[in-house]
């Protein structure tokens, strides 16, 4: 009996997973540990190991192809075993992982909770998305069809992700609103652009990590309302700190953002109502001052986690920012790595950017945008003097903070930033 | 106009008919002086006498038998079958002979019989009494199917019967014959092949039959407290059946629901559903059709799982609902 290679479900919220590389062919022999192929989760790259010895009799799936969790990507097997032609689907031992209390090994499953937490509905969702086709009753389909909506682009809010009538209408409303706009600004009649462009306009599936920080971005946009309040702050002193300590500790390096990861968990021990997390309606205060920053590797956005900042020092906080950073760009990093931030900083500041909004990083409440640093005059005691400005962008979600602690978080950043002798208070 | 009971309605459409038409006369078991199982003809011997009220031997066969062949020779009989369920006795005369005879001859002989019986649960007669077999004899070409659901429709529609001269099995319900409602004194006639919108409304069509006519209403009562509104369809008549007003309604409110008290297995529900899904209805779907009739077994004698084996306001209230606010489901 051949063993099947499936797709590893390896967080809770996969749900799919794309082939990046097959390391062997139909054909080759394999040994238990020996790395068959490499794939890409929403968040990581990883390579697929046999548990088994034995040779690669099929391969389902080629590189860039998405696969659903547990479904099965190959056999290993014995020469000469037959093996499914067709992707036999969902594989034969999902079932009773996916059932705990029928399954005695669950002790050896640490995702049992999460897999319990699946319903059948998701499963037999994943099942629609594995035969290609879409749920949706004959009125959604009628509807997108004379509106000439793909259905694939809808979410379906019925029973087993059913596409009903109404999501089509809500679809084409939230639609009809962002086109509107775009129109406006441009002075050629769309239908010309689009046909004449047609040739020349080359499109690009969201998958992996960048479909799920689209999803993501979505998500917290439309959900939260966020607020963003800009401030000024000098830089001199933080330039003036930074240049001395690198003169002085050549070995370390230290960045703006480990200076700004510093003074972001110092405030944050001092307004501990900003490190939190919203979910299911529920505040949750964090004692570690956990701060994710925003890494850009090519087109793809990745959050790394600086974890327990309140217990380092900037050198400490230095080390561990470096590292996170280097795994990201060599994509190393690990699921823990990306988990438990509980504020997050973006920094532009190495472009022209004077401030901007930030998008909350769900279910955190703030997340603190840096501008770039400009000269500028600036009026003190009467006195014009030259001075270096950022703007720091505080965005942060007016459900669960309010207007004034913002404000005062904000204060508290700029105070430290001017001043960074009082991080050491 | 006044109120009047659904089984004073029938009585009236019958004696109205037969005053001024000689040919019509009422053949069945006990019509005469005893007015018949449900006390439909009560009073009619005594107006008609026993040459048009005529009471038969206890045998069905022998009704059905006597009904054709005198309608065969120009009589427009009216046969009186004491509950539905002995239809089955009747059946080859019917279903072999009354369907058939005008096609055979192409035309040159007519069956213009109506047959009367009362159908349905609901009165603890058990299973032998208590079945609603519509969907057999409206699967036989030949044969017209009736299913008043009130007073004045019972009377309407048992004109149109009488007057066509095709075989109309015309199905009474025991428990509906005590409902009463306006019903206009003089005669009148509502065409065979006409639903009737009893309840307009926009979300959800409930098509009922029968008895279950009232139960959908009922049902649509609160769920309008709801602030569902349900639309209930009474086709009245299985066959012919009113198409285009079904289809029109599901087209309307985009989700259907059929409710028989025939059981749900090879009920005339499947035949509706099939016959929407394959209209230009479907395409204004929005739910999957569902259907509601009675359990797959004989009807109960103990009066509690009678009344569990078919479907009742609460399940029509739950269905639509959930048809309607499909969103909840997965709770």
């Amino acid at each position: 009996m051949a063993n099947e290679i499936f797709m590893p479900k390896l967080s809770s919220t996969m749900a799919e997973g794309t082939v990046i590389e097959w390391f062997k062919e139909e054909g080759d022999t394999v040994e238990v540990g020996e790395p068959i192929l490499e794939i890409m989760t929403d968040k990581i790259n990883i390579e697929v190991e046999s548990y088994n010895d034995g040779i690669l009799l099929k391969k389902y799936f080629e590189t860039d192809d998405v696969v659903p969790v547990n479904h099965v990507i190959g056999f290993i097997g014995e020469a000469g075993e037959s093996v499914p032609d067709e992707a036999p689907g969902e594989s034969s031992g999902a079932d009773s992982d996916n059932g705990p209390e029928e399954a005695p090994s669950q002790s050896e499953q640490p995702e049992g909770h999460a897999k319990d937490s699946e319903s059948k509905s998701e499963l037999s969702g994943k099942r629609e998305s594995m035969i290609g086709k879409v749920r949706a009753t004959p009125a959604a389909r009628a509807h997108a069809r004379t509106n000439d909506v793909d259905i694939k682009q809808i979410t379906g809010s019925g029973r087993n992700g059913r596409i009903h009538k109404a999501d089509v209408v809500n679809h084409l409303s939230a639609q009809s609103k962002t086109p509107a706009k775009q129109a406006e600004s441009v002075d050629a009649p769309v239908t010309e652009v689009t046909a004449s462009q047609a040739a020349t306009v080359q499109t690009e599936k969201l998958r992996g990590s960048r479909k799920v920080t689209a999803d993501r971005m979505a998500d917290s946009s439309a959900t939260i309302p966020h607020v963003t309040l800009n401030f000024e702050v000098e830089m001199e002193p933080l330039i003036e700190l930074r240049k001395d300590l690198n003169e002085k500790y050549k070995d370390v390096k230290v960045s703006f953002n480990d200076l700004f990861i510093l003074i972001a968990s110092k405030a944050l021990v001092l307004h501990p109502d900003v490190n939190i997390t919203f979910k299911d309606n529920e505040i949750s205060y964090h004692e570690e001052r956990n701060i994710s920053l925003a890494v850009a590797v090519e087109k793809e956005l990745f959050v790394p986690v600086v974890k327990n900042t309140e217990k380092m020092g900037l050198f400490g906080i230095s080390k561990e920012s470096r590292r996170l950073i280097e795994d990201t760009r060599s994509r190393k990093l690990s699921q823990e790595d990306m988990t438990g931030g509980t504020f997050t900083i973006s920094n532009l500041g190495m472009y022209s950017i004077t401030s901007f909004t930030p998008i909350i990083n769900k279910p955190q409440a703030a997340i603190l945008g840096i501008g770039a640093t400009t000269e500028q005059p600036t009026l003190r005691d009467g006195v014009l003097h030259n001075r270096k400005i950022a703007t720091l962008s505080l965005s942060f979600d007016h459900r669960v903070i309010n207007g004034a602690p913002a404000a005062a978080f904000c204060d508290t950043v700029k105070k430290l930033t001017e001043n960074p002798i009082e991080l050491i208070l | 106009m006044r109120e009047i009971t659904y089984l004073e309605a029938v009585r009236e459409a019958l004696s109205q008919e037969m005053r001024q038409n000689e040919d019509v006369y009422m053949l069945g078991e006990d019509i005469g002086v005893y007015g018949g199982a449900f006390g439909v003809s009560r009073g009619m011997i005594e107006e008609f006498g026993p040459e048009r009220i005529r009471n038969t031997p206890i045998s069905e066969a022998a009704i059905s038998g006597a009904a054709i062949g005198s309608a065969l020779t120009g009589m427009r009989p009216i046969l009186e079958l004491q509950f539905s369920d002995f239809i089955t006795i009747a059946m080859d005369n019917l279903a072999n002979q009354a369907a058939k005879i005008r096609y055979m001859y192409g035309g040159k002989g007519t069956i213009p019989i109506v047959v009367r019986t009362p159908s349905g649960s609901g009165t603890g007669a058990a299973a032998q009494h208590s079945q609603s077999l519509e969907a057999w004899v409206a699967h036989i070409p030949g044969l017209k199917v009736v299913q008043p659901s009130s007073a004045s429709d019972a009377k309407g529609l048992l004109k149109a019967a009488m007057d066509d001269d095709n075989p109309v099995i015309f199905y009474e319900h025991k428990l509906l014959y005590k409902t009463s409602e306006d019903v206009p004194e003089e005669q009148y006639s509502i065409p065979l092949g006409k639903a009737d919108i009893k309840r307009e409304g926009t979300d959800a069509t409930i098509v009922a039959t029968g008895v279950m006519v009232h139960r959908a209403l009922e049902a649509a009562g609160k769920l309008a407290e709801k602030g569902i509104e349900a639309e209930v369809v009474d086709p009245r008549t299985l066959v012919p059946f009113d198409v285009e007003t079904v289809v029109e309604s599901v087209k309307k409110t985009g989700r259907l629901l059929v409710v028989h008290e025939a059981v749900k297995f090879g009920g005339i529900g499947g035949e509706i559903t099939s016959i929407v899904a394959e209209s230009e209805a479907f395409d204004y779907l929005d739910h999957p059709i569902r259907r509601l009739g009675a359990a797959f077994v004989p009807v109960p004698y103990n009066p509690t799982l009678e009344k569990a084996a078919i479907p009742s306001v609460e399940e029509i209230i739950a269905n639509v609902g959930e048809m309607v606010n499909y969103q909840s489901e997965e709770e």
